[in-house]
């Protein structure tokens, strides 16, 4: 990547009067591609507008700096133009003459028939040609803001800074301006970097958004990549599959800002008591009927039973605000998908690698994969049906959504398609989808099935939406599903506070997994705080016969969610390494060679152990053993990597040595 | 890709509104608004007919310059139509009055006056006969409703946006009106105070029952609020373009609307609508 506008390790600090400092930004770092269209979002007051302030040279870094094309920016010039909320025009000339004058000032050596045209240019590019002779007085506010992006644009910026540029107007009219800014950045060509707090806006337009936390000390909290192929247009955008996921990414950052800034962000302090490190924490969940052992054990008492008082459960949108809470240590500890503690200690999609251990396996089985019910229709009963569907219609693209990559649902339907000769990287598309959105995206017809957890199989079927073509029991029956991770410096920290955790859970995962509870469980579960859906979507597989909507009568499953039984909860790390093998098969990770060294690390065995032993409940693990998958393929944990390379459908596998140690100082 | 079509929406059945009356309690019927221009005449609004239930949440969407507003002030009374009529409870409207309060995007709040006194001096002029002490208690409890107490004593100046805006709905409900009229309330506050003012709406909706006319230029707040959104055509001779229902029950929380799959159609509904078969052009 060419780096067109470097931040550089930018930091702003105010004096005070009283002699005190307030540190505004802190270590802003950002690289901009030349033509990309970056957006900086946040709340009010959290440094957006002087970051882009610096960047314009209207205001100077205390430490840092911005450089331009390899030249620092320390004060404003014609090749950085800003845009404000409030237009600036001179009132007394005409939109026209507003524009002349810019141009004529900056392109002062040019001749003067240039000037004209090029004044004339840009009153066509944003298709004021009807009101050239008017003044601002006398013409609409979102003309105005035509105007000032016009005379920006006149003089040829190499960067366009925009601070809330819509601000002023309401939100039906900015959406109009919206688009027409759209096609005025495709036409120019020209690097944007805009200011604004419209979320949708921010969506339309950019090709990243930065997302800033609260000041003091504001920093880049997270970038999200917008990965809406160009030209947009704002109904395809809106109805891209991923639409949503990403919006309510964003939604939930700056929720999660609003309620810091409501709670005077005051730094989680370790509150110890009841011979415990920390009894209050903060533990994350996905709304899904697997979540059943952390609500049991708040709702029955399991965590004040072993001294954690302070219990708070935080509903979470994805996998994917999971994985970032534990990572920036705003959760504690949190239910993860499978292969989040390997995939965060490993490093998956470009972050820092980052050890997270699990010591306690919460639940198995529960997913199933579901296709849109046209599918079905269309006489899809099989994997090979399927493929040979794939094949009759070349053209067609179809999209299957999953939960995360490191998820089950993600390697199991992953393995499913390629054992039926369906590469799931080149046959189909597969697309990270929240599970609360696969409904909604099954419904609008933008993708074509997926593989979730429950109640949105069941609820598909009930809508008449979608059938399901396996249940997890199917391809491999009793895998682990989600399980508890933390960060292995928190273990670190808080060894006894963690065993409480684990013992808690294990506990509650017991009365989970007897039948006589689960009425009550179900009843817990459709609060609205925790999965809040209709019980009826709930029911099967849970409670009741599982309806796959095939027109078959309805299977009682045992273990669909699994919680106890058959040795649920310790970690196993022969399970443990085919999911490895499996993220490494596809690219997600690299395989590691030391993989021993990875597994004892993040499989804390020696933790669910004590606890279970407390408990006096039996602490062996499962049998080691081979795994026996649907497709009469045997996995030996002896020899990963001749299994590795025995595979047909994979993606270039890379081998090589983590080195753990040196991360754990990180 | 594709787009929802008008007709992929329109349930046979609308969900079920437990707080709703079924007869019908204000009537726009074949409503007109013509201006008088030295072109000839200039249609704002042609053939508008809504029919509204005691008790419901309508939002009104639509480009600017649609009509809304002169809508509303035929409603409220302000304004007079050029044909058609509106009726309150089977009474014709021809006049304002404390029945159907008005709360601005702009406060009008006296700025001389406090918090106190501005919700005061309405409940003075409705309720002449009722005592000192009377008339206090019914402005300190509605002040109270908005979470003001603290504030009652302070000036406009001394409040924010989204105080401003609390005072406005605290006068216009300490009269106890009928029909509450909001056209654009929270479109100048900062997002956050947005939401929290949408939400206290709710609790007070809720609480007092009142059959709310709502205008909105955002589509989020009309699905987390409303009954029915009423979107409109553009002018000139703007008209109802088409109603959605909004099913979620109540009371409602923004996790579990934007979880449910219906709100994503709706929205797109919205969006179609709004920016490609009725789009705008300056």
């Amino acid at each position: 990547m060419s780096v067109f506008v470097e931040v550089d390790h930018v930091d702003r600090v105010f004096s005070l009067p009283n002699g005190a400092e307030y540190i505004a930004l802190k270590n802003i770092e950002l690289k901009i591609r030349k033509g990309e269209f970056v957006s900086l979002v946040g709340h009010s007051g959290c440094g957006k507008s002087t970051l882009l302030n610096i960047v314009a040279g209207l205001d100077n870094p205390t430490t840092g700096g911005v450089v331009l094309e390899g030249r620092q920016v320390t004060q404003p010039g014609p090749d950085r133009m800003v845009v404000f909320q409030n237009y600036s025009l001179l009132p007394w000339l005409t939109v026209r003459q507003n524009i002349a004058l810019a141009v004529n000032r900056v392109m002062r050596q040019r001749p003067k028939a240039e000037r004209i045209s090029i004044v004339e240019q840009h009153v066509d590019l944003v298709g004021l040609r009807h009101a050239a002779d008017k003044r601002p007085g006398q013409i609409s506010g979102g003309m105005k803001q035509r105007v000032a992006i016009a005379r920006a644009l006149a003089i040829r910026p190499k960067l366009l800074l925009l601070d809330e540029p819509f601000g002023a107007l309401d939100a039906l009219t900015r959406g109009g301006l919206q688009e027409q800014l759209m096609r005025i950045c495709d036409e120019s060509q020209v690097t944007c970097i805009m200011v604004t707090h419209d979320v949708d806006e921010a969506l339309l337009l950019s090709d990243r958004i930065v997302m800033l936390t609260n000041g003091p000390e504001a920093h880049i909290g997270q970038i999200v990549d917008v990965p809406f192929a160009r030209p947009r247009s704002r109904m395809e955008v809106v109805n891209h599959p991923n639409y949503y996921g990403i919006r309510n990414e964003i939604v939930y950052f700056l929720n999660q800002q609003k309620r810091a800034k409501a709670r005077k962000l005051k730094p989680m302090v370790a509150v110890s008591g009841n011979g415990l490190e920390k009894v209050n924490l903060e533990i994350g969940f996905v709304p899904l009927t697997d979540c059943a052992p952390l609500v049991v054990a708040k709702e029955k008492g399991f965590f004040e039973k072993h001294g954690l008082t302070e219990i708070t459960l935080s509903r979470e949108p994805s996998w994917k605000a999971i994985a970032e809470g534990v990572y920036g240590k705003r959760l504690d500890a949190a239910q993860m998908v499978a292969g989040m503690p390997l995939g965060l200690t490993l490093g998956m999609s470009g972050r820092a690698p980052i050890p997270v251990v699990s010591a306690l396996t919460l639940s198995r089985n529960g997913n199933a994969i579901t296709f849109d019910r046209d599918i079905f229709d269309a006489g899809v009963r099989s994997l090979a049906d399927f493929q040979a569907l794939i094949r009759r219609t070349p053209d067609r693209v179809h999209t299957l959504g999953i939960v995360h990559p490191a998820s089950m649902q993600n390697l199991l339907l992953r393995y499913w398609l390629a054992s039926g000769g369906i590469d799931p990287d080149q046959d189909v598309s597969l697309t990270v989808i929240p599970p609360p959105q696969m409904l909604a995206n099954l419904t609008a017809n933008t993708i074509d099935g997926y593989c979730v957890g429950e109640p949105w199989n069941s609820r598909a079927v009930q809508e008449g939406r979608g059938v399901v073509m396996e249940t997890d029991l199917d391809l491999w029956a009793g895998h682990p599903e989600k399980v508890l991770g933390v960060r292995e410096d928190w273990a670190n920290q808080y060894p006894q506070t963690h065993l409480a955790l684990v013992k808690a859970l294990l506990e509650a995962c017991e009365y989970c997994d007897d039948r006589r509870n689960r009425e009550e469980i179900l009843q817990l579960l459709c609060q609205p705080e925790y999965v809040g859906v209709d019980p009826d979507y709930m029911r099967p597989g849970f409670i009741d016969a599982y309806d796959r909507g095939n027109g078959e009568d309805p299977l009682t499953l045992l273990n669909y969610n699994q919680f106890y039984v058959n040795k649920t909860n310790c970690p196993d790390r022969v399970e443990a390494l085919w999911t490895l093998i499996q993220m490494a098969r596809w690219g997600i990770v690299s395989f590691p060679r030391n993989w021993i060294e990875v597994l004892d690390r993040t499989q804390r065995i020696d933790v669910f152990g004590q606890a279970a032993r407390d408990l006096g409940l039996l602490d062996i693990g499962r049998d080691r053993g081979a795994i026996s998958l649907f497709d009469g393929s045997i996995f030996n944990p002896d020899d990963p990597i001749h299994y590795l390379n025995s595979i047909a459908i994979k993606r270039d596998v890379r081998i090589e040595e983590i080195p753990l140690d040196a991360l754990a100082t990180v | 890709m594709q787009t929802l079509n008008s007709t992929s929406l329109q349930t046979a059945n609308p969900a079920p509104k437990p707080h709703l009356k079924p007869d019908p309690y204000l009537v726009i019927e074949n409503l007109s608004k013509v201006y008088p221009s030295p072109n000839g005449s200039y249609t704002v609004l042609e053939n508008v007919n809504l029919t509204v239930r005691e008790g419901e949440f309508i939002c009104l969407i639509g480009h600017s310059g649609c009509g809304k507003s002169t809508l509303l002030d035929m409603v409220s009374g302000f304004r007079k139509p050029s044909q058609g009529e509106v009726r309150l409870q089977s009474k014709r409207i021809t006049q304002p009055g404390p029945d159907r309060m008005v709360v601005f995007q702009n406060y009008s709040l006296l700025p001389w006056k406090t918090a106190f006194e501005n919700v005061y001096l309405g409940v003075k002029s409705v309720y002449p006969e009722k005592s000192k002490a009377e008339k206090e208690a019914i402005a300190r409890d509605h002040l109270a409703l908005v979470g003001l107490t603290e504030a009652a004593d302070k000036k406009p100046k001394e409040l924010s946006g989204g105080m401003k805006q609390r005072v406005s709905i605290a006068r216009a409900l300490a009269l106890r009106p009928q029909v509450l009229i909001l056209d654009e309330p929270f479109g100048a506050l900062d997002p956050i105070t947005r939401e929290e003012l949408q939400e206290e709406l709710l609790k007070i909706w809720t609480a007092h029952r009142v059959t709310v006319l709502m205008i909105t230029h955002d589509i989020d707040e009309a699905l987390f609020l409303s009954d029915r959104i009423v979107m409109m055509t553009n002018g000139p001779a703007a008209r109802i373009g088409e109603i959605l229902d909004v099913p979620f029950p109540r009371p409602r929380s923004r996790t579990s609307l934007v979880e449910s799959p219906e709100y994503y159609n709706l929205r797109n509904e919205a969006l179609d609508f709004l920016y490609r078969r009725f789009a705008h052009e300056e």
